[in-house]
């Protein structure tokens, strides 16, 4: 029986990192992809770092995101290396902005996809506990998890009932405020309420006793943990020395 | 033993339930105890009396003593009584603190620090007495509400308590959800668990409970042994305001008022979420216009996806609906057809009541909206903020919407769930009115009852296809009743 549960829980993921190699994936790699610019040395940096997201996406098997991410990445490239000198006024702007902006914060993007959809919150909270972080901070930390789906849903909702009563976005421009008002009201009053519902749930499910807690996920490092965080500090050593 | 004695109880301020009034209750080891009685006859905060929420979470003054073997609640801080007591609640959607079913069901054993061999027995165990293997390591966010509360069941009793408290957990279920539930509580009862459920829902207790208690403006006013229930008729348990407690006998039928020969045709609708089989296949369906219809059928048997294809929702459905005059496309839909939701938070966006109402009128016209609230009983609540309200009042105040918007199509998604005897009435009475005036009215619902005092026709729903579609006469309600009691007959 216990077998039946734990293959289940058997991940399926093809290499499997330790929560805190990801944060400090995250850590340096955003790091370093918002500050730098595709020129000098530092630029073979950011290529190396660049295909890390990529890799990681093939190890949940998400091929098809991996390619768009690919080619998303190749486009913009290419547009800041070559299309910025051989363009002008707006379009030139628009080119710079853009390829700019997906060149910088895709690779973020996906990683912050990847560490989320990859890792259990019970995982999560046992990094935590071994970084040695306080319960006060662990809590609320690992309810944000569950708190965006939350929102997403409510939010849903809401926009279908503002739909059918004739307020969709069209009136958008006319009277914005008051929209966001119908938008903002019905989703902060639903959100309070769960939130005051989970609260009552969770205090009867003995959260905040004052002994300690176990955590059935085990974590720690493993051969790929070492890879990916030896890559990545020597990257971060040659971007800074560079 | 549980014993409450001489307790009294009023919320502090901002809570708008009741309180209770000079409770004294024993309940014995072993025993299943049933609460009921109208919204707001104190069920809700007695169960929170038990599990420690009162006084350690819900604000008010307490005086009397509730104690579990001989320790008192109030004294006890709530993580204690938390190993003791485990609790069930209403609402499916806000009681989980994760987002897989895994890392949920051993959440309440990590609490109390069980090691960790322990838990993964503790697990084990739940998951088969619940029989929840095919939901595990998945997310809870893409389970449905009856999922959800048999993963909330296992998860408390992962735990081990040896005294479970469900407040209305049957309230978002539909028919095949409930028979779950009710299994739940039996491998319980077995396992010599002290029970306490506070319900609306009362025919799928029927043969479990030992006790049922009946609460009246927060005190206790009657108590049936379980032989007084069985035998308790339909008329008996209307004049105490309760649900009945067997669901063949429930309601007389009421007789079929001739449809207009006008229907409204639909075809080709066929509609499938990104990737997915078709949540729903119909290829035509005509329906007279001006009828009300039931839409039964279990969760995910594509009845709400019909319901929002319908009404324009969906941007990409391509299926048509036509009547005399000629089509309606999308956008026309949009405009013709009101949704009342199940959740009436979610599209109630102004300031007062009275707004509200005017907000949905094509020309706002403050004395025909006030018309609508009178028939509604909400004129006196008209400048109150519709957030202040109660969670009925909330939903008439929906209700009222749909009526001023004054469309033709009208679709109430499980307006009963969670009503007593009399607020379900009360909607049933308000539809029937909206009917009267020409609209073309469809329900989905899982509540027998209302279907029978309300409807004229069904439109049952099965693996997004309609496998059946028939008028409410004799012939009808007993196919109808087949639909709900096919669970318990499998089991004889």
């Amino acid at each position: 029986m216990t077998d039946a549960l734990l293959s289940v829980k058997a991940s399926p993921q093809a290499i499997k990192l330790d929560p805190r190699t990801k944060l400090f994936l995250m850590f340096v790699i955003s790091t370093i992809m918002i500050s730098g610019s595709i020129e000098g040395e530092a630029a073979y940096v950011r290529l190396v770092l660049m295909c890390v997201p990529f890799v990681l996406l093939l190890t949940v098997k998400r091929l098809k995101e991996a390619l768009l991410y690919v080619f998303f990445c190749i486009v913009a490239w290419f547009g800041e290396a070559f299309l910025v000198y051989s363009t002008t006024g707006i379009l030139n702007i628009l080119i710079v902005m853009l390829s700019g902006l997906i060149l910088r914060f895709i690779p973020i993007v996906v990683l912050g996809y990847y560490l989320v959809s990859s890792t259990h919150v019970g995982e999560f909270v046992a990094a935590m506990e071994r970084m040695r972080v306080s319960q006060k901070l662990i809590i609320p930390m690992s309810v944000m998890f569950r708190f965006f789906p939350t929102v997403a849903e409510e939010s849903r909702a809401i926009g279908d009932a503002m739909r059918m009563r004739g307020l969709g976005n069209k009136g958008f421009f006319s009277n914005p405020v008051t929209l966001l008002e119908y938008r903002l009201v019905p989703l902060m009053v639903s959100i309070v309420k769960i939130g005051d519902e989970l609260s009552a749930a969770a205090l009867t499910r003995g959260l905040g006793g004052p002994g300690k807690r176990t955590n059935i996920f085990r974590i720690g490092f493993g051969p790929w943990d070492v890879v990916l965080l030896t890559l990545v500090t020597a990257a971060a050593a040659v971007y800074l020395l560079a | 033993m549980i014993e409450l004695r001489k307790v009294c109880f009023t919320y502090g301020k901002g809570e708008q339930k009741s309180g209770l009034r000079d409770i004294n209750l024993k309940i014995h080891k072993g025993e299943l105890v049933l609460l009921c009685g109208e919204s707001g006859c104190g069920k809700t905060t007695l169960t929170r009396c038990i599990n420690g929420l009162i006084p350690h979470y819900y604000e008010g003054s307490l005086t009397g003593t509730v104690c579990i073997n001989g320790k008192e609640i109030s004294r006890m801080p709530i993580h204690e009584t938390a190993r003791v007591v485990g609790s069930v609640f209403q609402n499916p959607r806000s009681q989980f603190f994760n987002v897989d079913t895994t890392s949920e069901l051993a959440f309440g054993c990590e609490n109390m620090g069980f090691p960790e061999e322990e838990i993964n027995m503790r697990m084990a165990e739940a998951v088969a007495d619940f029989t929840i293997h095919n939901l595990m390591d998945r997310n809870i966010f893409k389970l449905s509400g009856g999922e959800k509360q048999k993963l909330a069941c296992a998860s408390v009793s992962a735990t081990g308590p040896d005294i479970l408290v469900l407040d209305e957990p049957s309230s978002n279920l539909d028919s095949k959800a409930v028979e779950d539930l009710r299994r739940a509580l039996k491998t319980w009862k077995k396992k010599g668990k002290t029970i306490i459920i506070a319900e609306h829902r009362l025919y799928y207790l029927r043969d479990l409970v030992d006790r049922t208690i009946l609460l009246e403006n927060g005190a206790i006013i009657k108590e049936f042994t379980s032989r007084e229930i069985v035998t308790l008729q339909q008329k008996q348990t209307e004049q105490l305001g309760l649900r009945p407690f067997h669901l063949p006998s429930s309601t007389k039928v009421v007789p079929l008022e001739p449809e207009r020969d006008e229907t409204l045709d639909l075809t080709g609708f066929t509609y499938s979420y990104r990737g997915a089989t078709p949540a729903v296949a119909v290829d035509s369906l005509q329906i007279p216009k001006g009828s009300i219809s039931a839409m039964i059928g279990l969760n995910g048997a594509g009845k709400s996806t019909f319901a929002r294809c319908f009404c324009g929702l969906e941007e990409r459905f391509k299926g048509i609906v036509k009547d005399n005059n000629g089509l309606w496309r999308n956008k026309d839909r949009l405009r013709r057809c009101y949704m009342v939701m199940q959740d009436a938070n979610h599209q109630l966006f102004t300031e007062s009541v009275l707004d509200e109402v005017l907000l949905s009128m094509k020309k706002p016209d403050t004395a025909a909206a006030e018309n609508v609230l009178l028939d509604l009983d909400l004129l006196p609540l008209k400048d109150l903020h519709p957030m202040a309200l109660s969670g009925g009042q909330k939903q008439r105040v929906a209700v009222a919407g749909a009526v001023a918007s004054d469309k033709e199509v009208v679709f109430f998604d499980e307006p009963t769930s969670g009503l007593d005897l009399k607020h379900m009435q009360y909607t049933s009475t308000v539809i029937r009115k909206l009917q009267e005036k020409g609209k073309t009215i469809f329900i989905i619902t899982h509540d027998y009852e209302f279907i029978l005092r309300t409807c004229r026709r069904v439109l049952h729903f099965d693996s997004g296809k309609i496998i059946g579609n028939y008028p409410l006469d004799e012939e009808g309600t007993a196919r109808l009743l087949e639909f709900f009691l096919i669970k318990s007959r499998e089991e004889t």
